[in-house]
């Protein structure tokens, strides 16, 4: 029984952190639709700048961490810039292959600038656990499930009841509107993406705290992918719940499936996840359903 | 019905000449010309596909959404070319477009949405404000605020529309079809809205299929067609004018040119009600 509490709340903590990444993929898909599948790598470079900064450059954690949300809100303008703002008009397919060029292309970026091989990302965060009875829970992924809630709820906030946020989710509702109603669309877009990217790199810093840091890091961002489907793609509050079931089922599986199959069930567990949402509820649990007055 | 501005003041609204192209190729409006004048009401009339909506988004800078684009003509606004304003300067400059359809943001409230309306006001403050003096006009609205807009009936939502154009403080407001698919009670709601909302002062352009409801709160009106303007006047001479009478009022033609009037209205009612 204290194996499956262990088990279901480390699990509930990973999705936080999934869905955390995830908040990073609804802020840029509410402004723009764009399904960004390269959220992962804003993480990757988010990730990397940290090393840099703090490893390379020395730089103390509270000054590093800080300087690489610049960075980050910088790495999200210019993208916006240099891709997205030239594609306004264009289908949103042809954005979300722009995102898919992204995910090779920076990439191939980190991969020139930082090598291949496997660095130590600092331990910007404590290491050691905090036990609780007998449930032993990874300090960092307590502090990040703590930050993923401070970010949900002043994101709520802010695209809900500020003038500056709903003038946001107006143009997440509908663009055209929007700009009849004088809102600067263009500019929306561009904030979405600076905010996206710095929310990755703050999952970075959670989710890589003291472990090894690769090209290949970005992968786990693919698993916010169900969580934002499961909450439905515009929603903010949804997502610590759907982060919430896909993190425990994925650890659960992880712990009785995958020693019996010998395999890791647990890695395609998101993924069975979206392709049921898509099938049986494509709007996720929040997300917009149409709504059609006849 | 207030005192229509003195013939020689400046209208706040002239449209000179307006030509405008859509993808380049589509030529909508075939040179325009029409007026609104200060704290007046002008109506714009004309069957489907004349360019009645395409000139209020020329006038608005919503052009540029559809890939349209004015190719000549002038825009004038309260003594400013504004030809090459795009919407969010226009909103800023004063002139607010309700466009046609109900565009409610839908999974928002109905007061998110007037917030939303009041985005360029200053202040928190003036937001309240705002949203007082738009539920104190609208009261049904009041009753209505937190409920989702999508679920509105249509005439709520137009009710709506009109208090989230109201919060951007237009001095000139652009509203194209308000009555499309109203109860007749409703439609006299808006429009004793509208007439409300010009007696304060605001500037009014409405285009209309209704025209009864239409020209009895204009002082002035155009008849569009085919992209050109192809009858104007007062109100009241539009009134009393038998093609309008017969196409947009329902009354019969009278006298013996019934005759060889049918036969040119015949042709021209398949245009104007097409
Ligand atoms: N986005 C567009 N691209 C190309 N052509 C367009 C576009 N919008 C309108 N048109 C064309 O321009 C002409 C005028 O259209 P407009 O929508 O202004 O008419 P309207 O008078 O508002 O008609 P309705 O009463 O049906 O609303 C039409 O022939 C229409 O086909
Ligand atoms: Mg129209």
């Amino acid at each position: 029984m204290m194996d499956f509490l262990n088990y279901a709340i480390n699990g509930l903590l990973l999705g936080q952190v999934y869905a955390l990444l995830a908040l990073g993929f609804v802020v840029i898909y509410r402004a723009s639709k764009v399904f960004n599948f390269a959220q992962g790598e804003l993480m990757l470079l988010g990730a990397y700048t940290v090393w840099s900064l703090s490893l390379g450059a020395n730089l103390p954690p509270w000054l590093a961490i800080p300087v690489a949300f610049v960075a980050a809100l910088a790495y999200g303008w210019l993208i916006e810039r240099l891709f997205f703002s030239r594609l306004v008009g264009e289908s949103v397919f042809s954005m979300v292959m722009v995102t898919i060029g992204l995910v090779i292309l920076i990439r191939g970026v980190v991969l020139v600038i930082w090598g291949a091989a496997d660095r130590q990302f600092p331990a910007l965060l404590p290491t050691m656990p905090v036990i609780v009875g007998e449930v032993i829970l990874p300090t960092s992924m307590l502090i990040g499930a703590g930050i993923t809630l401070a970010l949900t709820l002043s994101l709520w906030y802010f695209f809900n009841r500020t003038r500056a946020g709903l003038a946001l989710t107006a143009v997440a509702e509908d663009p055209c509107t929007a700009i009849s109603l004088g809102i600067a669309v263009k500019r929306a877009v561009t904030l979405a993406w600076m905010l996206g990217a710095c929310i990755a790199t703050i999952g970075a810093v959670i989710l890589l705290n003291g472990r090894s840091l690769n090209v290949l890091s970005a992968d786990v961002a693919l698993a916010a992918l169900p969580v934002a489907l499961l909450a439905g793609l515009e929603s903010i509050g949804g997502l610590m719940l759907a982060g919430a079931i896909v993190g425990i089922i994925q650890s659960l599986v992880a712990a009785y499936i995958d020693p019996k199959l010998g395999g890791s069930a647990s890695s395609i567990v998101p993924f069975v996840f979206m392709l049921f949402i898509l099938v049986v509820r494509p709007t996720g649990l929040f997300g917009w359903r149409n709504i059609e007055r006849v | 019905m207030s005192a229509p501005a003195p013939q020689d003041a400046p209208p706040l609204l002239a449209v000179d000449n307006l030509e405008v192209l859509y993808s380049r190729v589509i030529l909508a409006l075939k040179g325009v010309n029409l007026q609104v004048a200060k704290s007046g009401c002008t109506a714009l009339l004309g069957p489907n596909g004349a360019g009645k909506s395409t000139t209020l988004k020329a006038i608005s800078g919503m052009l540029s959404v559809e890939d349209g684009e004015v190719s000549s003509g002038g825009i004038q606004f309260a003594g400013d070319s504004v030809v090459d304003r795009d919407a969010q300067r226009m909103v800023a400059s004063g002139v607010v477009h309700v466009v046609e359809g109900r565009k409610v943001l839908r999974h928002m409230t109905v007061e998110q949405n007037l917030v939303v309306g009041g985005h360029l006001r200053p202040s928190l403050t003036e937001v309240r404000r705002g949203l007082d003096q738009v539920y104190q006009t609208i009261p049904r609205l009041a009753a209505l605020r937190t409920r989702t807009s999508g679920y509105l009936s249509g005439g709520e939502q137009q009710l709506m529309l009109i208090g989230r154009a109201m919060m951007a403080n237009p001095r000139l407001l652009l509203i194209d079809e308000p009555s499309l698919g109203l109860a007749p009670m409703m439609i006299e709601e808006i429009f004793a809205l509208l007439g409300h909302l010009r007696a304060k002062g605001m500037s009014l352009l409405i285009v209309e299929q209704n025209a009864q409801a239409a020209l009895g709160l204009a002082d002035h009106g155009y008849v569009l067609e085919g992209g050109r303007v192809v009858l104007e006047g007062t109100a009241t001479q539009l009134k009393a004018n038998e093609d309008i009478q017969e196409f947009y009022l329902g009354h019969q033609a009278g006298g013996e040119r019934r005759n060889y009037r049918e036969i040119k209205h015949y042709r021209r009612r398949k245009r104007w009600l097409g």
